[in-house]
């Protein structure tokens, strides 16, 4: 197992260190072909000429190669891997560290994608394992049914329902009956609020959730009905066992395989509605973070916001690997 | 088994969140708090550096300028200063006011304002209000000298020479003598602005600090900037001036794109603007139109000419053809209703002094006058299309869409938008085939702003940068308006100067901006800020 974790690290680093070059090509070619990202800064005012220097200085922008198209630019990428090396992810335009905006941003992403999971892990193992275990009979056909209406419904179209059809007498009606700052009220607010981020991510990320959780619902029908026709399940029903044993122990733990892997992989496209979750609540987080650095040219948020997210990513899929390997030995010899 | 566990761990997480909910009960409607929004966008709480319409109207009640401006007729009067005099327009004295201090006791003096001033005009701090002190003497040595490629590329040829004005001098610590370029009689009505607003040395010593946590010498004081989140600021209780609102916080929520109009609906927020889905309903709902308050805004949209191609952009009928062809009120009421109203001047009308309505005799839709006009300019070559330019912004792509049909409607041109994301540098490289979408935003309240700024060039070959054009009558009116003896002559003289814009159709002016806002029951005495269309907070009251 410790050689399989340290190979996996290995190749986490590689890939982490591919995505930043990569990221690095192509902001340096975006540089070169747009033009000077340092007149992003100054916004509608056309800077004088002085003003436009101080902040390319300001912001490593005023290396020769970036006015050469073609040129990687090799030597502000070893510049930057050594400044990140030492835990400086560089400034924002307006002069704000990365890392600050990183750590007020991630704390309600990763709230937003805790509520998230536990979402898709309720609706998908309850729903699938229901439609397994009554494969073919009404409340399969339902299932999948709502499965199919679940992904009909996209995230925005969801959003923009509750935000301004329920949200806006819910929250009234909260706050006329609990008080202002009772629960209730929280969980109806239209926004979100940073002094109660808990209570007030917890519908967005329940929609969220629910507008990704059809695939979870046939994935773990899939895996699920594959177990029950299994070897080991005939072998273990044949012993006597009880069934509740049977699919607690035989069914719903080797099923769980492809389903953890699956959060791993979801997780990332997770990251797609966070944009718009967050965008729509007012929610200060990762995705709008990102979306307005893109929007705005601000190439060190955008390169250091980036890295960061590719850095998670490489953790998740490992963490996810690790599980996989632990609830399948199999794995870990090959 | 499994079930209970799950719902065991549901129940830790809702009292993790009633928890986390059930703090600052005390912060109750009952309390004298504002609670209003803000735009994502805010990156700075420094004076100098504060050029949008949120930080401006924070800071309008962190700080205090020499001058204010009255809330109606925006015209100026004396606040932190006890005078302001020049003798010629060119070497102003500013008196100011004895025993002000700042939130952290440092005195507010001449010395305040010059060190604000000479950090904002110093180039290389790329403040963004640097460009207001271009009148002041001494500027030009602090910006040094620069050669720019085609690439927009800079490298610095020269250093600036100087770190402060040559044109600000302290005399005592109660006077500042202000020596400008040349004469401009509307100084005095420049210094309200947040550019011009003093600092305290400590916020010097430590700019980064001060722009997320400024030292202002006004009524409110910053508590906590939560950047990209909250703001929140308290009553200063040393406050010494008059004007101070009479409730005690201000907090202020950070929006990005998207409407805190809902959070408005359920009264989480005290003042807020629909979108335009929800206009209409907001509107004929009779109990949150009685609380609606409009006022004129400052912004200009225009339509361009790119006169430096010559034919037939330089022909003054062709743009009359094209300013009569736009039918204004209908535009505005299908696709941004509430938001504008139709432009027939150049000036905003009633907004600033020297504003007056109707100008503009070309700015009324007439398609037959405008047909006719077009015939006199010798047609519009067949099959070609008319481009129109202009940066990329959904809101005035939709309206440039609806003046492009207007023109293909009335007068048989087609044409094609052109959104583009370099639209400022293009224009200033001359690099537009076709009209274009303009945007003036006034910097003070003063009708000479909206015309020399846009249209004077004292370069009678090459005209202006951005449209080309010049008329020797224009720039001389313009002179005489800044060596006037007084603000009122000024005024008078810059009207002048517009006449000559009206008979040349410089431009065309399509839509003034209109400030609407709509707030909750709590509040009274709502007024807009002509300028920034923000709720005028000093004049605020809570019930």
């Amino acid at each position: 197992m410790g050689r399989y974790i340290t190979r996996r690290v290995l190749q986490g680093f590689l890939t982490l260190f591919l995505v930043m070059f990569l990221l690095h090509l192509l902001t340096t070619l975006a540089i070169q072909l747009n033009g000077n990202p340092a007149q992003a800064f100054f916004g509608d005012r056309t800077p004088s000429p002085s003003q436009l220097a101080a902040v390319e200085t300001r912001y490593g922008l005023d290396d020769p190669c970036y006015d050469q198209l073609g040129n990687p630019c090799i030597g502000p990428f070893v510049e930057r891997l050594g400044d990140y090396a030492q835990g400086d992810f560089g400034e924002s335009l307006r002069g704000r560290p990365v890392t600050d905006i990183v750590s007020t941003a991630a704390p309600n992403t990763l709230r937003l994608f805790v509520v998230v999971t536990i979402t898709w892990l309720a609706i998908g193992m309850t729903l699938g394992g229901i439609a397994a275990r009554r494969r073919g009979k009404a409340s399969d056909h339902g299932i999948r049914g709502l499965s199919i209406l679940i992904d009909a419904l996209p995230i925005f179209v969801l959003l923009l329902v509750y935000k301004y059809i329920f949200s806006v007498p819910l929250s009234r009606w909260a706050k006329d009956t609990f008080g202002s700052d009772s629960l209730p009220a929280l969980l109806f607010k239209p926004s979100f609020s940073p002094q109660h981020a808990w209570a007030t991510l917890i519908v967005p990320g329940i929609l969220l959730g629910l507008a990704g959780s059809a695939a979870f619902i046939r994935l773990v029908r899939a895996a699920q009905l594959e177990t029950y026709n299994a070897d080991h399940v005939r072998t273990a029903r044949s012993k006597g066992l009880s069934e509740r044993h049977v699919s607690r122990h035989h069914v719903v733990r080797n099923s769980a395989i492809p389903v953890v892997t699956a959060v791993g992989i979801v997780f990332t496209e997770a990251l797609a509605g966070a944009v718009i979750t967050e965008g729509m609540m007012n929610i200060y987080g990762m995705g709008g973070v990102l979306w307005k650095a893109v929007q705005d040219s601000d190439v060190s948020v955008v390169i250091g916001v980036v890295t960061l997210l590719a850095a998670v990513t490489v953790v998740v899929m490992l963490v996810v690997d690790v599980v996989y390997a632990a609830l399948d030995p199999r794995i870990r010899y090959e | 088994m499994k079930t209970a566990r799950l719902a065991a761990g549901l129940t830790a997480l809702a009292l993790v969140v009633t928890g986390c909910g059930g703090g600052d009960e005390s912060e109750g409607d009952g309390d004298a708090t504002v609670k209003l929004t803000l735009s994502q966008d805010v990156d700075t709480l420094l004076p100098m550096d504060s050029n949008v319409s949120d930080n401006i109207s924070v800071l309008d009640v962190v700080y205090d300028g020499l001058v204010r401006y009255d809330p109606k007729t925006t015209k100026p009067y004396n606040y932190v200063a006890e005078d302001i005099s020049s003798s010629d327009n060119t070497v102003w004295t500013i008196k100011i006011k004895d025993g002000l201090t700042f939130q952290n006791d440092e005195p507010v003096d001449a010395e305040a304002f010059a060190r604000a001033w000479n950090y904002a005009a110093y180039g290389p701090n790329a403040m963004g209000n640097n460009y207001f002190f271009e009148r002041v003497a001494g500027y030009d040595e602090m910006q040094g000298e620069y050669e720019e490629d085609d690439e927009g590329n800079v490298t610095v040829t020269t250093e600036p020479t100087a770190k402060e004005l040559s044109g600000v001098k302290v005399v005592d610590p109660q006077t500042l003598e202000v020596t400008l370029n040349g004469p401009f009689a509307g100084f005095a009505t420049m210094l309200g602005y947040t550019g011009f607003f003093p600092i305290a040395q400590e916020c010097l010593d430590d700019i980064e600090a001060c722009s997320t946590q400024p030292i202002g010498n006004g009524p409110f004081e910053i508590e906590e900037w939560d950047q990209g989140q909250s703001l929140t600021a308290n009553k200063w209780d040393d406050y010494s001036l008059e004007e101070t609102p009479d409730f005690s916080r201000i907090e202020w929520t950070e929006y990005s794109g998207d409407s805190d109009w809902a959070d408005f609906e359920a009264g989480d927020i005290d003042a807020s603007f629909p979108p335009p889905a929800e206009w209409q309903a907001a509107v004929s709902d009779p109990d949150l139109s009685s609380r609606m308050v409009e006022g004129p805004g400052a912004a200009l949209s225009y339509v361009g000419f790119p006169m430096y191609l010559g034919k037939p952009f330089d022909d003054v009928e062709f743009r009359k053809a094209i300013s009569m062809a736009i039918d204004r009120d209908t535009i505005i009421e299908k696709v941004v209703p509430g938001r504008f109203v139709a432009a027939d001047s150049w000036v905003v009308p009633d907004g600033v002094p020297g504003g007056v309505a109707g100008t503009c005799e070309f700015c009324t839709f007439d398609p037959d006058a405008a047909k006719a006009a077009l015939a006199k300019a010798g047609g519009w070559p067949k099959d070609k299309k008319l481009i129109i330019h202009l940066g990329e912004d959904p809101e005035s792509e939709a309206i440039f869409k609806a003046v492009g049909d207007s023109i293909q409607l009335n007068l048989g041109i087609p044409y094609e938008l052109d959104p583009t994301p370099d639209y400022f540098d293009r224009r200033s490289a001359r690099d537009f085939t076709g009209i274009m979408r303009a945007n003036w935003f006034p910097d003070y309240p003063l009708n000479e702003n909206y015309l020399a700024p846009v249209y004077a060039s004292g370069d009678p070959k090459e005209g202006n940068t951005n449209f080309g054009y010049y008329n020797a009558d224009f720039e001389a009116l313009i002179q005489e308006g800044d060596a006037a003896p007084d603000l009122e002559t000024a005024v008078t003289k810059y009207q002048e100067a517009e006449k000559v814009l009206a008979s040349d159709m410089a431009s065309a002016p399509v839509a003034f901006s209109k400030n609407v806002m709509f707030y909750s029951d709590r509040l009274d005495n709502v007024v807009l800020d002509p300028f920034s269309g923000e709720v005028k907070l000093r004049l605020l009251q809570v019930n």
